[in-house]
């Protein structure tokens, strides 16, 4: 979800000098507060330096694509292990 | 300024685009990218402009003359698709160095490869993903995307390529 609320931002930002304003003043939480980030995504993204909104676009891009690609590795099973709960390993049928 | 990558710019350029179709409240093709030229966002008032004019030697530019609105200068004699396409694509040098465009710190991320990152943001605009899911999901084929989304072919076959 968080991908789909950054991109809401960017969106939301090239209309609405609020998000931008915010930004500005360091006031970028407040904004975020509003969207589907989770507790620990936003207070990284709040801590985030840039030296524009576009950077900091660009940076929070970068935060979140990774966090979701953490995501989908873990849950992606080992290829050492059977796909199902019963299967025998290949060099075990070897063996 | 942070280097970019190709990736992230054009990343940076669909939400862009998106923002732009969803203030103009766009549920089909085609996104009517001259009438967010005359009638733009109130933050836009200044830079947002459209004047036709002869010209053998490109399709359209975008200018601010000192103190004045900035426009694009457009070709009168082109097709409805180029016309679109070429308006779109200056559109992003008018959004770049507008008064908020320069706030958001666009110029730096951008017009380092301003050509292309225009010419993606255009096939953006003119056929957003959202719109083109759609137009898949109902049946739409390759053969009437460009009639539907009202762009030239070339770049209806890039933008096909992409979505697929």
């Amino acid at each position: 979800m968080s991908m789909k609320a950054l991109n809401q931002l960017v969106a939301r930002s090239i209309i609405d000098p609020s998000v931008v304003n915010a930004f500005s003043y360091g006031d970028i939480g407040a904004v975020l507060s509003d969207l589907d980030f989770s507790s620990d995504m936003r207070v990284r993204l709040e801590h985030l330096e840039a030296g524009s909104w576009a950077e900091f676009a660009t940076l929070a891009y970068r935060l979140v694509k990774a966090a979701e690609e953490t995501v989908r590795h873990v849950q992606l099973p080992s290829p050492l292990e059977g796909l199902l709960p019963g299967d025998v390993r290949a060099d075990e049928q070897v063996a | 300024m942070i280097p970019v990558t190709k990736d992230e710019r054009q990343w940076l350029l669909r939400q862009l685009a998106l923002g732009l179709v969803e203030y103009l409240g766009v549920t089909e093709p085609p996104v009517p990218v001259e009438q967010l030229l005359r009638n733009p966002p109130a933050l836009y008032d200044d830079d947002f402009g459209v004047v036709d004019m002869f010209s053998n030697l490109w399709d359209a530019t975008f200018a601010r003359p000192p103190s004045q609105r900035g426009s694009i200068f457009v070709r009168m004699d082109l097709d409805k698709e180029n016309r679109r396409y070429a308006l779109a694509r200056e559109l992003l040098s008018a959004l770049i160095t507008s008064k908020h465009g320069r706030k958001m710190g666009l110029s730096e991320l951008l017009l380092p490869d301003l050509r292309e990152s225009a010419e993606y943001f255009a096939s953006q605009l003119l056929a957003p993903e959202p719109l083109v899911d759609a137009y898949q999901a109902q049946g739409g084929d390759d053969a009437g995307f460009a009639n539907a989304f009202m762009i030239p072919a070339w770049i209806a076959a890039e933008r096909w390529l992409e979505a697929v």
